[in-house]
């Protein structure tokens, strides 16, 4: 298979806190790549780094291709990685419906008229048609969760960035997630997906990269990690559905 | 579905009507020359409403809180003054200058004020209000701090003067509306909910931030020439004031920010109770902060704020909908 991102040496320095030492790490071509590890371990500062949110200390990122850290953060959603946020960050004035068009319009720079298009696409997609009109503020949080992912799908990623879509939310709830990725997946779509729910990277996910101490511990399928010394190690005394 | 379309058309077309009645009220009011006290508080509401457009264009959709507003509105009075004064060139032209200047100097400042945020960005634009300030009372070209009697407006009459200053406020609200119903307006409010998700999503933040850093400065040029048309004679400490932008800050902030109603609504309350307090001249800068205050905290998205909580307002048709 062919790889869509290549990660390598990838570290990056608070100050004196070196919060990621050296990962490395591919993501192939419709896959679904899990990422776990303890709280603090980098993972958001991960994918910030993939967004362009913040600039690594060391490292090279290779998005099909091409140099990511020449790219500015929009050459980067234009360029097809697409994210979500483990803190919602929806336009909460504006409407669901409004939310999803400007994820089109912006993101793929097609006409507003073709995004309105597009968004009643995504809108059915995500499940969230009925709400369409109502202000993104105000949905619920599994609302808010697929209304993020919604307007990432939007602008046609090739890497769509998950962080957390299933925490804090209800096991039927994560089962709707579950089939939404699922989904996405079928559409071609490559997926890094940061999980605390342990039930999502065993289901949802080709493969598992742990993360601790600012390295990649471990990746491979969701079973052989999980089975690992170095799992049992990294959450030793941690309680594994936290 | 189609009954939801068809009860939607009906409100437009309630809405426009109510648009154009209010217009066509504003249209007769100064006809005969009677109504004098009116007009001239209304010339005011205008051009205030117009600048207060132009300033929650900047704070309330582009992150931009600015302090230096009235250095557009000198540059636009001065524009006025100097052609029509010492040039001896028809008043049409100090607007049109009055904008160009307005553009060109906005475009020369956002290349150093751009790189400040936030908080540094508003010190900024107030320091470069300051420094025109100073350079306007130390410059022999604009007759240092004399400044100059504006005469060619002495022939006109308040209602010319008040329909300058209305189509000057009807025109900033067509550009605002435009602006927000195009795909423009898209991007400008993603800004306005969240800047950073914005960016993610795609919008190029430099890029919007300084168009609509050009809009506001040409159309805050145009109605401080308007406003020194009002006026007829122009100094730098009165066109390069920090009171006007203080003015603007009360206007948007009691009307409602990021939105398009809020700084009509902020102007008609600021013209009136600025007039009912003109008999207390100590006072009245005292009260309008108490009110300010009050209104803040009892309602910190303003008066469009509280409305929007109870009805969905979107007089000028900016929402989408499906
Ligand atoms: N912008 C920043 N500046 C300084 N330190 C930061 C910044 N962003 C993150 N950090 C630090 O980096 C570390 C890793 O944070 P990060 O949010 O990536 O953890 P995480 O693996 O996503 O954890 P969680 O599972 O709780 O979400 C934390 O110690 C955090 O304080
Ligand atoms: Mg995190």
């Amino acid at each position: 298979m062919k790889e869509i991102l290549s990660v390598r040496d990838l570290g990056i320095s608070f100050g004196s806190n070196e919060v990621l030492k050296s990962i490395n790490f591919d993501v192939y071509e419709n896959e679904v790549l899990g990422v776990i590890g303890p709280n603090g371990a980098g993972k958001t500062v991960m994918l910030n780094i993939i967004s362009g949110i913040l600039k690594p200390t060391h490292g090279s990122l290779t998005f099909l291709g091409e140099d990511l850290l020449e790219k500015k953060i929009v050459e980067r959603t234009y360029a097809g990685i697409g994210r979500t946020f483990q803190v919602p960050r929806s336009f909460e004035a504006m409407s669901v419906f409004e939310n999803v068009v400007i994820g089109a319009a912006y993101g793929n720079g097609i006409s507003e008229k073709a995004a309105k298009e597009k968004a009643c696409e995504i809108l059915n997609f995500i499940d969230l048609y009925d709400k369409r009109n109502q202000p993104a503020g105000k949905l619920n949080l599994i609302g808010r969760k697929r209304l993020e992912i919604g307007i990432a799908l939007a602008s046609d990623p090739r890497l769509l960035l998950l962080d957390e879509v299933a925490g804090g939310l209800t096991k039927s709830e994560v089962t709707e997630i579950l089939q939404i990725v699922s989904n996405i997946k079928a559409r071609g779509i490559s997926i890094i997906w940061i999980e605390h729910v342990m039930q999502t990277m065993i289901e949802g996910t080709d493969r598992v990269m742990l993360m601790a101490g600012g390295k990649d511990i471990i990746t491979a399928p969701a079973e052989v990690v999980m089975a690992s010394d170095e799992v049992n190690m990294v959450y030793l005394g941690a309680d594994d559905n936290e | 579905m189609t009954e939801k379309t068809s009860s939607r058309r009906t409100k437009n077309i309630i809405k426009l009507i109510v648009l154009i009645v209010v217009l066509a009220v504003l249209v007769v009011i100064p006809i005969g020359g009677g109504r004098i006290r009116m007009t001239s508080v209304l010339i005011l509401v205008f051009l205030y409403m117009a600048i207060a457009q132009m300033w929650n264009l900047l704070a309330g959709y582009s992150g931009l809180v600015s302090l230096g507003a009235q250095a557009f509105v000198g540059l636009g009075g001065y524009s006025l003054a100097m052609l029509s004064q010492v040039y001896g060139l028809p008043l049409w032209t100090g607007f049109v200058a009055g904008a160009v200047i307005s553009v060109i100097f906005a475009l020369i400042i956002s290349m150093p004020i751009f790189k400040m945020k936030g908080v540094y960005f508003t010190v900024g634009t107030w320091i470069v209000a300051e420094c025109l300030l100073v350079l306007f009372s130390i410059w022999k070209f604009v007759n240092y701090s004399a400044g100059y009697n504006i005469s060619a407006t002495y022939k006109l009459t308040p209602a010319a003067i008040y329909y300058v200053a209305l189509a000057i406020c009807v025109g900033a609200i067509v550009v605002v509306v435009l602006l927000l119903r195009s795909k423009f307006g898209l991007s400008l409010m993603a800004m306005r909910d969240n800047e950073a998700a914005a960016e993610i999503r795609g919008v190029k933040l430099y890029r919007t931030k300084l168009i609509c850093f050009l809009i506001a400065s040409a159309i805050t040029g145009i109605a401080g020439a308007g406003l020194y048309l009002n006026i007829a004679y122009i100094t730098p400490p009165s066109a390069f004031n920090i009171s006007w932008t203080v003015a603007m800050c009360f206007i948007v902030v009691i009307g409602g920010i990021g939105t398009v109603e809020g700084p009509i609504i902020g102007a008609i309350i600021y013209v009136i109770l600025n007039q009912l307090l003109y008999s207390f001249p100590g006072f009245s800068m005292l009260i309008m902060g108490v009110i300010a205050i009050i209104i803040i905290i009892l309602a910190p998205k303003g008066i469009m704020g509280v409305v929007n909580r109870f009805f969905n307002v979107d007089l000028f048709g900016i929402k989408r909908r499906l």
